[in-house]
């Protein structure tokens, strides 16, 4: 089923802009079940590499697997529905509904109701209905955000916001769940919140690809680091390895050695 | 959406979901129905003329029509300027078949409403690569071309359109009689489905997905909505209701002529949803009224020679009024009519510490 | 005249009718580009500001004109005051209704445009009446003359003049001097540019002025080459649509090109089609309003929107 368990690869993927190549012939593998993150500074490319494995963008050349299918050039919606979750980095606003809203506007690909179940409610959509909320229920409780369920988006705090949209990702049941920058912009509080549940959805046995720059929470967590500097991968390897290679505390981690762990 | 407090865990969320959860509900419910039962007979008896009832009909099937749009624009965000051109397809369609091609009432009038429904899923194929005003634009645009195409065929009458249209009726028994009280019933009846369908929609599956697209098309599609074909639903519904509203109008009026059907139409249904609160079904029902009860009393007003000028000005109060109403409430309740009413609910459950 | 020549007349008068859209389209681009409003109630603004032009100037003396307003002035008094009423009215519209909206998403400036162009509507219809057509007092030479042998009306081709004159200012005007640099510069960002001080009012006010200037000068331009005043100068906003669509919303260069294609076509249309159907070129605008969305949406010369996810 899978290319020697590995569940997400990349293969030489080039991006342009105009003439700006955010993307330079970047490879990368995800093992099945394991955290892998993905860092570097700012515009080294991590967000559009996210963008275009999730399909928003469309690189130039280079080959995207999912569990051995082509995923390269799909829309964004198909990729979705094959089980890769992803967050965005500025939480997605959705100025008129509440958590609960956005969560359940999350199970559509896991509903079957059509336009005529939905005029009649009646039946399977009252189901659907039904069965939607108790889920999503429970991804409220395992994400700890009871308190804002009925809040709408634009009354939360950027902190909230974030939290409801790592929920708004796991409702989906992925396979996959892409994590763009989870804990930037929060508190150190917040950010322990949002560590604990990415190791949660670890046992649970999701594969998880982090975008992230605080170092530390990714040589916590990671089982494995991919680094990318001027849309080239730099370096990859154990956060053991990363932490001794040289060329990559030189461009961004400023210093932190071994001695740090 | 609306606030009802934090929620309890552990309750049924059947109840939740449900419209009519409450007893309340079901008294208000009651009540509301035994006063439209009522009402005609009221209205023929005691006011001093019947073009209460008149007025009333022509409300039943504006409401029908902005529930459409309501749905196409309000809920799912696609801006329709060319609704009225839907209407305008549902009523020819309809005068076609009752006249030219005999069909029965209860037959033609779900065909209008499927053929306007599948005439603008197709203006929606344009659209789908567009985004925000451009697909006002385009449905514009079809608006005025649809006007020039439906005025240049011969079974549509042409420039004159049709008149003498087949009267409603059931089974031979003629629904439209010279006190339109069993019309008004019959429509009274698609009204109430058409409400429950719209309420079903908003709080469904395909309803949220209106919202999400409508509120950030982009992260829509993380969601795993196709948002084509999406669009093309929103649009797909909302001719459903156009057509079904136009048929009612043409077996009312028994002339359906295009010059019928203007531009302004569509922009008081516009003005409807937003002053009634857009997606919101009860919103689009309240701007109706509201719009129409404004044009009713201008007429009453004029009628009895209360305004200064010539006979046309009333008219332009009319507009006058419409224009200063959608600006108030863009700019100071763009939530609607409906917000406003949510507010008072607020109140009046916190009171006395609220406001 | 023979079909060389007729053909060369649809063109030249196109291009000079083309030059009047070209103008108004800009006025609309301009209200565009500086305040992100989609201005729908520009043809009211093109028909209250041809209206007080007639209450000033008055309808050319004649048995036709039967009504003649009762402020009627002589001309260099008229035109100023004109000029005076106008800026009062888009200083009126910029303070009343779009200040408080800067900012906002386009849908909500659309609506608000769409409740300020009924409310005019009934304003201007309650003020001057709602039908009849006045003709406009010519304030520029009227008559026939030709042009090779192509016989052009005096006033179209005066209008054209004033027309080119405009744009052509405007050109200079927003890509030379400091002021047209930072209008359109604070349209890129407006909170951030409130942030920092820049006077975004300013801009505002100058933005909505220009565009009931240049909505009234089109207005009275097409009147004078023969269409008079009326109420169904309101149609402008089609013309206009039309061609900001063509151009690019948000390019000024654009409105020629599409002031010029449409006019050009509008002629054509009218001409080629009049065998085969009848009445098509009330529909040619829509039409290419249709092509240009589905072949590109943001015009021939509009910059391509950047979708950041």
């Amino acid at each position: 089923m899978t290319e020697n368990g590995n569940v997400l690869i990349g293969k030489d993927i080039h991006l342009n802009f105009g003439g700006i190549k955010a993307l330079d012939g970047v490879d990368f593998t995800v093992e099945r079940g394991k955290i892998v993150s993905i860092i570097g500074p700012n515009g080294a490319g991590k967000t559009c590499l996210v963008n275009s494995i999730t399909g928003y963008y469309h690189p130039q050349r280079g080959r995207i697997l999912y569990r051995d299918k082509d995923i390269f050039g799909l829309k964004p919606h198909k990729i979705a529905r094959l089980g890769i979750s992803r967050t965005f980095q500025d939480p997605t606003t959705y100025p008129s509904m509440t958590a609960l809203d956005i969560l359940l506007a999350g199970r559509y690909m896991h509903t079957r109701a059509n336009m005529l179940h939905s005029m009649a409610y009646f039946g399977r959509s009252k189901r659907e209905e039904l069965e939607s909320r108790r889920i999503v229920e429970e991804t409220i409780t395992f994400t700890h955000i009871e308190d804002v369920r009925k809040l709408p988006l634009a009354t939360m705090s950027y902190g909230q916001r974030k939290q409801v949209e790592i929920a708004r990702a796991l409702v989906m049941e992925p396979k996959v769940i892409i994590l763009d920058e989870p804990m930037s912009g929060l508190d150190d509080s917040m950010k322990e919140i949002v560590t604990e549940l990415i190791l949660d959805m670890h046992d649970r046995g999701m594969t998880i690809v982090l975008i992230e720059h605080d170092i530390q929470a990714v040589m916590e967590l990671s089982h494995f680091i991919v680094v990318l500097d001027y849309g080239e991968k730099i370096a990859e390897g154990t956060p053991n390895e990363i932490s001794r290679n040289e060329r990559v505390t030189e461009a961004y981690l400023g210093g932190w050695s071994s001695a740090q762990q | 959406m609306m606030i009802r407090g934090k929620g309890r865990r552990g309750i049924d969320y059947s109840k939740d979901l449900a419209i009519l959860g409450t007893w309340q509900r079901w008294t208000a419910l009651a009540v509301f129905m035994v006063v439209l039962i009522i009402l005609p007979f009221v209205l023929d008896y005691w006011t001093w003329n019947t073009g209460w009832l008149i007025f009333i009909n022509s409300t039943i099937i504006t409401i029908i029509a902005v529930l459409g749009l309501n749905i196409t624009s309000g809920m799912a965000g696609q801006v329709n300027l060319g609704h009225s051109a839907f209407v305008m397809t549902g009523g020819f369609t309809m005068a076609v078949l009752t006249t030219a091609a005999s069909w029965p009432m209860l037959v033609a009038l779900p065909v209008a409403a499927l053929f306007t429904g599948l005439v603008a899923a197709v203006v929606a194929i344009p659209s789908i690569r567009l985004k925000g005003f451009y697909v006002a634009v385009v449905t514009m645009a079809f608006f005025y071309i649809a006007q020039f195409a439906i005025s240049k065929f011969d079974i549509t009458g042409g420039m004159h359109g049709l008149t003498r249209i087949s009267p409603p009726a059931i089974g031979g028994h003629v629904l439209k009689t010279s006190n339109y009280m069993g019309w008004f019933y019959f429509m009274m009846i698609l009204l109430i489905l058409c409400i429950i369908v719209s309420v079903n929609i908003k709080r469904s599956r395909l309803g949220r997905a209106f919202t999400a697209v409508r509120d950030n098309y982009i992260a829509a599609a993380s969601l795993g909505i196709n948002v084509p074909w999406v669009k093309l639903r929103a649009f797909f519904i909302g001719g459903l209701y156009a057509g079904l509203a136009g048929g009612l109008l043409a077996s009312s009026i028994s002339v359906i002529r295009v010059d019928q059907f203007t531009f302004w139409e569509s922009i008081w249904y516009l003005g409807m949803i937003i002053i009634g609160g857009a997606g919101s079904t009860a919103g689009a029902v309240m701007g109706v009224v509201f719009l129409q009860l404004i044009s009713k009393i201008m007429s009453i007003i004029g009628s009895a020679g209360w305004i200064p000028g010539n006979v046309s000005t009333p008219i332009f109060i009319t507009y006058i009024m419409y224009g200063l109403i959608i600006i108030l409430f863009v700019s100071f309740k763009p939530n609607g009519l409906i917000s406003l009413w949510q507010k008072i609910k607020i109140n009046y459950k916190r009171w006395p510490f609220g406001v | 005249m023979d079909a060389g020549t007729n053909l060369l007349y649809l063109v030249v008068s196109g291009i000079m009718v083309g030059s009047i859209y070209s103008l108004i389209g800009m006025g609309f681009v301009i209200t565009y580009r500086t305040t992100n409003v989609f201005n729908i109630a520009y043809g009211q603004f093109a028909v209250l500001g041809a209206f007080i032009a007639w209450s000033f100037i008055g309808s050319p003396p004649g048995p036709s004109a039967s009504l003649q307003p009762v402020t009627r002035l002589i001309l260099p008094l008229a035109i100023p005051l004109t000029v005076i009423c106008v800026i009062v009215f888009g200083l009126l519209v910029e303070r009343l209704l779009f200040r408080r909206m800067i900012g906002k998403p386009v849908f909500v400036t659309f609506m608000l445009g769409l409740g300020l162009l009924v409310l005019l509507r009934g304003l201007i219809m309650l003020m001057w009446g709602g039908g009849g057509l006045r003709a406009l007092a010519p304030t520029i030479p009227v008559g026939s003359m030709t042009i090779g042998n192509i016989p052009i009306r005096k006033e179209l081709f005066w209008s054209f003049g004033l027309a080119l004159f405009g744009a052509l200012a405007f050109l200079f005007f927003f890509k030379k001097t400091r002021l047209g640099l930072a209008m359109r510069a604070i349209y890129d960002n407006q909170i951030a540019a409130r942030c920092l001080g820049v006077s975004a009012r300013l801009n505002s006010q100058i933005a909505w002025v220009l565009c009931a200037l240049i909505a009234t000068a089109g207005g009275v331009l097409i009147a004078v080459g023969g269409t008079g005043v009326s109420m169904g100068l309101e149609n402008l906003v089609l013309v206009v649509l039309a061609v900001v669509l063509i151009g690019g919303l948000d390019s000024l260069l654009g409105s020629v090109v599409g002031g010029l294609i449409l006019a050009i076509g509008n002629n054509l249309a009218i001409y080629y089609s009049a065998n085969y159907i009848p009445g098509f070129d009330s529909i040619f605008k829509m039409i290419l309003i249709l092509l240009i969305l589905l072949i590109r949406p943001h015009g021939l010369m509009g910059t391509k929107p950047i979708e950041r996810v």
